[in-house]
């Protein structure tokens, strides 16, 4: 018999896998992200990054912009700017579907 | 493996954690990216600086804020007093007021027809069109058909009598009547009268059966009946002689009679015989002149069906003329009695007998016996 613990670092990746997919066919994950959405939109993220991005276009010329050029300027900026009430109450959502299902 | 295994001790907190950040990482970046990708969009279909445009037009948009004036600059009450020019009658309407002008105007509104009707009523009765010959009727029958006229009076005589939409949308809605032309001098005050500027035959009716004498500052004929007290015999003769010649003078039952198409029957003989008999008899001035007018109207008068014409001829009024009539046919009518050969005539005339002056009447007869 595998020992407790080798059986979970063992099944880390698995579990992982796991529960990716249990997130999945539920249905949560599309929650979680409808729910992400509607949060940034209330607190302004999504303006303050679109106007992050017509600063980008600017300086890059609006002809030649390309997606891998935003993704890369915004990415960074986008994840620091999200406020923390969002990200606690997203990191809450999440504890208790793994609480609820991973157990 | 079991997942149910697995208990929440320190070391698998932290993979918890972990796990669980990296959940949260992952569903942060997919919102970047969406919004990366939306942005991109629509900077390639070129809608992304649609709120951002030259200074120049920029200004022309911008939110006035000045007193009068509402935030586009236009000011309230700009067209309150503005006049708009009717396509229908050319007249320069009130703004306020164009939408039911235009409604009675084209007659399309919801009261339009009504109102039309009602005109193209008072219209008729007023106007003594050829085909009409009921006229003389109404205007005998002053019970009902004065009422109906002066409601329609009341109303119009708050208008404009001389608008110049009156006699055009009479004109646009009633294309056959006649009275197009004299529609406007007609005006539809009963007890005022008629205007005496009508003219033809439809004048000569209504001239014989009503008073007719012309009030000095309206100009108009008086509507009212034979014996009306505000004029005089005289005064109504003077009318008859002005309007119609000298030679058209005649009392009005003389020359209803003359215009009744009951004569078909004996026409010339009846009429012929009238006339003889009229001749002879000179209590009344309007008898002796109407000698001559009876002689002039027998022609123009016969194809006509008047009622009001064979009203001498029944009881009451006028049975001189009457009798002799019936005695120059052969008919042994006396005063009253409807002749022979006019029977229905007679009867129709009994109805318009009151309004006729009896005052000659017993002179003729004994001039008659």
């Amino acid at each position: 018999m595998f020992p407790r613990r080798c059986r979970i670092m063992s099944t880390d990746s698995t579990m992982r896998a796991t529960i990716n997919q249990k997130l999945t066919e539920m249905g949560e994950r599309d929650r979680l992200k409808a729910f992400l959405g509607v949060k940034l939109t209330e607190c302004g993220w999504k303006d303050q990054i679109k106007a992050h991005c017509k600063e980008v276009i600017k300086d890059k010329g609006l002809e030649h912009v390309t997606v891998e050029d935003l993704v890369v300027e915004i990415t960074p900026k986008g994840r620091a700017l999200v406020p923390d009430s969002v990200k606690k109450e997203l990191l809450q959502r999440i504890r208790a579907f793994l609480a609820q299902h991973a157990t | 493996m079991k997942m149910d295994d697995l208990s929440l001790s320190g070391p698998d907190n932290t993979k918890l954690e972990a796990l669980v950040h990296d959940i949260y990482s992952e569903l942060v970046e997919d919102a970047c990216l969406g919004l990366c990708f939306e942005v991109h969009r629509a900077v390639k279909q070129g809608c992304f600086f649609l709120d951002e445009m030259d200074q120049e037009s920029m200004k022309e948009f911008e939110i006035v804020d000045k007193p009068g004036v509402d935030i586009f600059g236009q000011v309230y009450n700009q067209w309150k007093n503005k006049e708009c020019e009717c396509p229908n009658c050319k007249r320069l309407i009130a703004a306020s007021r164009f939408a039911p002008h235009l409604e009675k105007c084209l007659g399309m509104g919801r009261n339009s027809s009504r109102i039309a009707n009602r005109r193209l009523a008072t219209n008729n009765n007023m106007s003594k069109s050829e085909s009409d010959q009921e006229d003389n009727d109404d205007l005998n029958d002053n019970d009902w058909s004065y009422g109906a006229e002066k409601k329609a009076k009341k109303r119009k005589s708050d208008k404009n009598q001389t608008s110049p939409r009156r006699s055009k949308s009479l004109k646009h809605k009633n294309g056959e009547l006649s009275s197009g032309a004299s529609a406007e001098p007609y005006k539809y005050n009963y007890s005022v009268g008629i205007n005496y500027e009508t003219l033809g035959p439809e004048e000569l009716r209504s001239l014989l059966t009503t008073c007719g004498v012309i009030s000095e500052h309206t100009k108009k004929m008086c509507t009212r009946s034979q014996r009306c007290p505000q004029h005089t015999d005289e005064q109504r003769k003077a009318v008859r002689v002005f309007l119609l010649g000298p030679s058209a003078l005649s009392l009005p039952n003389a020359d209803a009679a003359v215009e009744s198409d009951g004569y078909s029957v004996l026409d010339g003989q009846g009429l012929m015989s009238r006339l003889q008999w009229e001749d002879s008899p000179e209590n009344s001035p309007t008898d002796s002149a109407s000698s001559k007018s009876s002689t002039n109207h027998l022609d123009s008068r016969k194809p006509k069906k008047k009622k009001s014409a064979p009203a001498p001829f029944s009881g009451g009024g006028g049975d001189g003329p009457q009798g002799s009539g019936c005695q120059g046919s052969g008919c042994q009518g006396g005063g009253g009695g409807s002749s022979c050969s006019q029977g229905n005539i007679g009867s129709s005339n009994k109805k318009k007998r009151p309004k006729l002056p009896t005052v000659s009447i017993p002179t003729l007869y004994n001039d008659l016996n």
